[in-house]
């Protein structure tokens, strides 16, 4: 880029591809590549507000990698772990524009082409048999490009008016798919392999460039490795110093691999408009979230001016509609043979108003304790609209109710036995009674495993122990944000088939299918019914004798439901923009700050409205004297904002308000 | 399959291959390897869990993919036959037939269209020497090696209409039809179809065709 910024029209002496064909490569989108047999992996820019970004990790599985404009990704399969890696890149390339892009899963191979003025002159397969720990190539096998793929290629080159090297690095899934990962506008590094196997492309450039005929290549193999090879270095070219360690720190000398982040920074400042090949992707962006309006309806009926922070706000409004709109689904997804109702799982937020519209709504309460039993009780549950779930249902001791529950679905095999003991002894008393699935391949404490056809076994004969009298039901619970959409959609399928088995091998007919959990809220309110509804067809379709369906939307309930208002202490201003913060609020009040992003407003003190903070160089820092309480990076303060204003953490009505605790209070 | 009766079949087969033989005339009516059943629960529990378990896996990845954690459960080498569902379950160590047999039952609950396959591969007589050692070490079977050559079994994924790959469960991987000579190199396929596939031309496997229920020489 730095040569096509000096020749942007390229240069005869200059086998480099112009600045106008480099602009339509320039990664993610590629735009170049239309007409080839590729698909190219969904991408978002980090411009996007943080919201967003959480969203597009959890819809790809958080198995997303975090690229730089050049080179560089990182794996980021968490949110913390995505806010450290956002930084860290940003820091060595000199600029926030970064992307997402969705992971695929397959083997790597490329394609290496040679091109003079839009002429292809030859390209070559090389498929990856052999990579470095950072997956750079360690070995190949090489083969003919398909015509299928070097048809439109010499078209694209033609179109492009490509002069050089370059190289298509791709995916194969395992449906044979293609996914192009990027182009680069240079010969790869295993040129010299390709030569082993007679395709010596740098060759056939310079013999069209100057016109002398190249000497033919000889295929002396269809496949190469690298080997590390030691030489003696020679007296009058010796060896440059190590760099100095940085004092007291841990690891090598070395700096970043080459000097191309310097390069970076410099081009950045010498030639701006460069980097808009990567920028103009999320033309628009300026990080601020989009809010639903009855937030701001909710949060606009209270005196923010008289409020004492931090304080928790309750959003009537947003937790009644949400509440109703759940209600509204499961009877639109139930039919005659299965009933749909929802789960409201209390350690989500035990706020009595939103037990109570839970209530109200036609849930059934979920509980991990008998503590949690007693407060749905109070709040005015029937015993027999009650389920009693988790390794804790015993605790506190003395607690259980002597009526009948709606469901107890058995946390382990001696939970199992526990609870048969205790119906037969008359000490607990439950409609249906069922197991808990530990989630196969996805890590989880909870449930009765099934990792083995040994403890599958096991499991087999514990349920031929449940009292016959009962109902006999199957539960599994898995955080959907955690592991992603479609992942949870695939563990709902796995267990569809775990359940068949059960069935099979038990002879007990699964008559209650509790399922959940942990759904972000827009994941679970924005999808349509016809995911949810398709759902339901499987569940008949697999186990024909469930007649309730319990979905425990965990989270998506209680998050949006409230926010915390916290006020402004100071305001610090740095070096190059960068401010710091402090709130009177802090991860006390916040502690699911490194699990998700809060969308977070400004009320404008002079004019009363409320503004979305959108992405820049503040650093909102707790009041703890803690290192990590800091409640949001990244953000922009609007202008006029002075100490004594609030700010509004939205999305906080969930495990934020549900695990606070006091600190730092005295 | 019984030692002895191993033993005789492939003894019987070679007596009648004629003066130049074919890497696969040995194994020319050899069957392909496949689990028991006891018709009782044990094998009910056994082969139940290897369908959901291997579904689970998936992990939300393609179909099509291989079974790979089949080989981070067993390892290859030895097995006793016949074998049972209940018996292959709690075993740490299955030999190229049972792996197969595997990945034959799970990609066919996917849903996919997959063939029992048999190979022969060139290896050498140093390699084979020392199989033989383990194996007989084991008191197992040595029928499946033949000088450099040694008989091999893996699973024939249907991909579209006409397309092969082939599951080679013993190493984890998809065996590379681009390799037509070497070691590992494969000299003969031979993929077992039923009615309508059996009358199939030829599928594809890499540049090769490979007819059904019979073996394919490999140039």
């Amino acid at each position: 880029m730095w040569l096509a910024g000096i020749f942007p029209q390229g240069h005869p002496n200059l086998l480099a591809p112009a600045m106008g064909a480099l602009k339509r490569i320039a990664k993610p989108a590629v735009e170049a590549h239309h007409g080839l047999p590729v698909k190219v992996p969904t991408f978002v820019s980090t411009d996007l507000p943080d919201w967003d970004l959480h969203a597009f990790c959890r819809e790809h599985n958080w198995r997303v990698w975090l690229k730089g404009p050049y080179y560089d990704a990182a794996r980021t399969p968490t949110w913390d772990s995505f806010v450290a890696a956002r930084d860290a890149l940003a820091k060595v390339w000199s600029t926030d524009r970064l992307f997402l892009q969705a992971h695929v899963t397959g083997y790597e191979e490329s394609v290496m082409l040679a091109a003079y003025r839009g002429e292809l002159l030859d390209c070559v397969s090389m498929r990856k048999r052999d990579i470095t720990p950072e997956g750079k190539t360690w070995a190949g096998d090489i083969a003919p490009v398909q015509p299928e793929f070097g048809e439109p290629l010499r078209a694209m080159v033609r179109e492009l008016d490509w002069t050089g090297g370059g190289e298509l690095e791709m995916v194969r899934d395992a449906s044979g798919e293609l996914w192009l990962l990027e182009m680069n506008p240079r010969f790869p590094a295993w040129v010299h392999g390709a030569t082993i196997a007679g395709h010596n492309l740098p060759a056939l450039l310079v013999e069209a460039a100057a016109g002398v005929p190249a000497r033919k290549s000889q295929a002396q193999a269809s496949e190469f490795t690298r080997v590390v090879l030691e030489v003696p270095v020679r007296e009058d070219y010796p060896l440059p110093p190590l760099a100095e360690p940085l004092a007291g720190a841990v690891g090598h000398s070395m700096k970043h691999p080459s000097g191309l982040t310097s390069l970076a920074e410099r081009l950045h400042k010498s030639n701006p408009e460069l980097i808009e090949l990567v920028e103009d992707m999320s033309e628009g962006a300026d990080g601020a979230p989009q809010l639903p309006d009855s937030f701001l309806h909710d949060i606009g009926g209270y005196d923010l001016a008289a409020v004492q922070t931090p304080q928790f706000l309750y959003l009537d409004s947003t937790a009644g509609t949400l509440f109703e709109r759940a209600s509204q689904r499961a009877r639109r997804l139930s039919s005659n043979e299965v009933q749909v109702v929802s789960g409201y799982s209390i350690k989500t937020n035990p706020d009595e108003r939103l037990i109570r519209l839970a209530l109200d709504n036609g849930f059934l309460a979920e509980a991990i304790s008998l503590l949690e039993v007693q407060k749905a009780l109070e709040v005015g549950f029937r015993p027999d609209q009650v389920i009693l779930n988790g390794p804790g249902k015993w605790w506190p001791e003395g607690m259980m109710p002597k009526e009948r529950l709606h469901a107890v679905f058995c946390d382990s095999i001696a939970d199992l036995d526990r609870c048969v003991a205790a119906m037969a002894a008359g000490e607990m008393s439950s409609r249906h009674v069922g197991i808990r699935l530990r989630t196969p391949n996805v890590v989880s404490r909870f449930g009765i495993p099934l990792d083995s056809p040994m403890t599958f076994g096991k499991l087999v004969d514990a349920v031929a122990r449940l009292p016959e009298d009962s109902a006999f039901g199957v539960h599994f619970h898995m955080a959907s944000s955690n592991i992603g959409v479609a992942q949870w959609w695939h563990l709902f399928e796995s267990m569809l088939k775990w359940c068949e088995s059960i069935e099979r091998l038990t002879g007990r007919t699964i008559e209650i299918l509790d399922m959940g959990g942990g759904w972000f809220p827009d994941d679970w309110h924005a999808a349509d019914d016809d995911r949810f509804a398709r759902a339901v067809e499987r569940v008949k379709a697999a186990l024909p004798g469930v007649r309730q369906i319990v979905s425990e939307p965990g989270k998506a309930m209680a998050q949006p439901s409230m926010a915390v208002a916290m006020r402004i202490l100071e305001i610090q201003e740095h070096e190059d923009d960068y401010v710091e913060a402090v709130v009177d609020g802090s991860i006390a009040e916040l502690p699911m700050f490194a699990f998700q992003p809060h969308r977070i407003l400004r009320q404008c003190a002079d004019t009363g409205a409320l503004q979305p903070l959108g992405r820049g160089k503040t650093h909102l820092m707790g009041r703890l004297c803690m290192e990590h309480d800091i409640v949001a990076s990244n953000v922009a303060l609007p202008d006029g904002t002075r100490a004594g204003d609030v700010l509004i953490f939205c999305d906080a009505g969930g495990y934020d308000r549900s695990m606070s605790y006091v600190f730092g209070r005295g | 399959m019984y030692l002895v009766e191993a033993k005789a079949l492939a003894d019987g087969e070679l007596a009648q291959a004629p003066s130049t033989p074919l890497p696969s005339d040995r194994w020319e009516s050899f069957p392909f390897s496949r689990l028991s059943h006891h018709g009782s629960a044990c094998c009910d529990l056994a082969r139940e869990w290897v369908i959901a378990a291997d579904y689970a896996q998936l992990n939300g990845g393609g179909l099509a993919s291989g079974p790979r954690w089949l080989r981070q459960k067993y390892k290859w080498g030895p097995s006793a036959w016949p074998m049972h569902w209940c018996e292959v379950v709690r075993l740490d160590t299955i030999d190229c037939g049972a792996h197969s047999a595997l990945a034959h039952e799970v990609f066919a609950a996917r849903g996919l269209t997959c063939f029992p396959g048999q190979l022969v591969q060139r290896y050498s007589t140093d390699a084979t020497d020392q199989w033989r050692g383990s194996w007989e070490a084991a008191q197992s079977s040595c029928h499946w090696l033949d000088g450099e050559h040694i008989y091999h079994e893996a699973t024939a994924l249907l991909v579209g209409e006409d397309k092969l790959q082939i599951w080679d469960g013993s190493a984890g991987t998809w065996i590379n039809p681009r390799q037509g000579r070497g070691y590992g190199s494969v000299a003969a396929v031979r993929i077992f179809a039923d009615a309508p596939l059996a009358q199939h031309p030829g599928f594809h496997w890499g540049e090769q065709r490979i007819r059904p229920n019979v073996w394919n020489q490999i140039a």
